[in-house]
């Protein structure tokens, strides 16, 4: 059965834009065919507590690069606890970033929110740290003084839902 | 020890991949790309970007595998890309998602050592309010989703969603 449902938005519509400021910035890189010790270090229960607020990862050249964003105690925490563990990887710590995030009644369903997005910031010079788009949400990780202006823009780009 | 909760598991249907990684451009990669697939009404479902100073930037994208070839065609035109970019693809992945209790951390942890002692590979993860997607080969999926099974507590009955509809952008503006 094909079902063919036709839309279309002059804004596009989202149900809020929402932020979390103060928050620590942790990258790190791993080999791929390390990736079960490295789940057992992450699995460990010392970590069952750490409320991630942000996590992407890519794959490439063998190797997977992770980047979390937790609340600044958590975060530094996460990290010592990362360069002690792992060993020799790359590393990456910054202070404070904020999170913009937003999802809508047809984000993964259309096309057109990315370019939306990602040219309303360019446009706007906001530079983004780190985006993760999944589940029908958007998430922009921002230089921390960059968050209202993006809240600006965005609200302007996108029709926020009354 | 009892397993973790999870509250469901989503799969999606089948996707494509694309990897595009280079040095630091004065072009706006991100908006330039996501404009170019915008034109072609290619609907992105999975998108990570870091622009990791370090190494490289990277842009990983994924949309249906139905728009493989035409995806594939207009990134890789001259001039699609800054100088020094490459690119990279998978033609068959899959998402899997996974919705958390609590431990998203942990959870990532488990499911990397249960995926990896079965050689499922992980292409990207991104998180969302509620819930933590995997990119996977697509031929994987089912015994990935068995990994996760055997690996945390599920609620009773509950069967991984399977979407049975594919939506498709139509030509057809309303008003016109």
């Amino acid at each position: 059965m094909e079902t063919i449902a036709v839309y279309w938005e002059p804004r596009i519509k989202t149900y809020s834009f929402q932020r979390l400021t103060d928050l620590a910035f942790v990258e790190f890189s791993y080999p791929v065919h390390e990736m079960k010790s490295l789940g057992e270090i992450l699995s460990r229960d010392e970590l069952q507590d750490v409320k991630t607020k942000f996590m992407i990862a890519q794959e490439s050249d063998g190797d997977i690069s992770f980047v979390f964003c937790l609340p600044h105690k958590e975060g530094k925490d996460f990290h010592e606890s990362l360069e002690k563990d792992l060993g020799p990887t790359t590393h990456r710590y910054i202070y404070p970033v904020a999170i913009i995030f937003f999802h809508g009644p047809h984000f993964g369903d259309r096309y057109g929110i990315a370019d939306a997005t990602f040219s309303t910031l360019s446009n706007a010079d906001i530079e983004v740290i780190a985006s993760g788009c999944s589940s029908a949400s958007v998430f922009l990780v921002l230089v921390q003084d960059d968050i209202d202006k993006a809240e600006k823009v965005l609200g302007e780009a996108f029709e926020v839902a009354k | 020890m009892q397993n973790l909760k999870v509250g469901g598991l989503k799969q999606s249907l089948e996707l494509c991949q694309f990897d595009l990684r280079g040095p630091d451009s004065s072009e706006k990669t991100v908006s330039k790309i996501s404009k170019l697939l915008a034109s072609q009404k290619s609907n992105i479902e999975f998108l990570t970007y870091n622009p990791n100073t370090n190494r490289y930037h990277q842009l990983t994208l994924c949309v249906s595998q139905d728009k493989f070839s035409s995806t594939s065609k207009i990134l890789k035109k001259d001039g699609s890309l800054p100088t020094g970019w490459q690119i990279t693809w998978r033609e068959h992945v899959g998402i899997l998602t996974v919705f958390p209790h609590h431990s998203p951390i942990k959870i990532l942890g488990v499911i990397m050592v249960s995926w990896g002692a079965k050689s499922i590979p992980i292409y990207g993860i991104a998180t969302s309010l509620s819930a933590i997607s995997f990119v996977t080969d697509y031929h994987c999926i089912d015994k990935a989703v068995e990994a996760i099974q055997h690996s945390f507590q599920l609620p009773e009955n509950r069967a991984p969603l399977k979407p049975e509809i594919r939506y498709y952008q139509s030509d057809i503006v309303k008003g016109e």
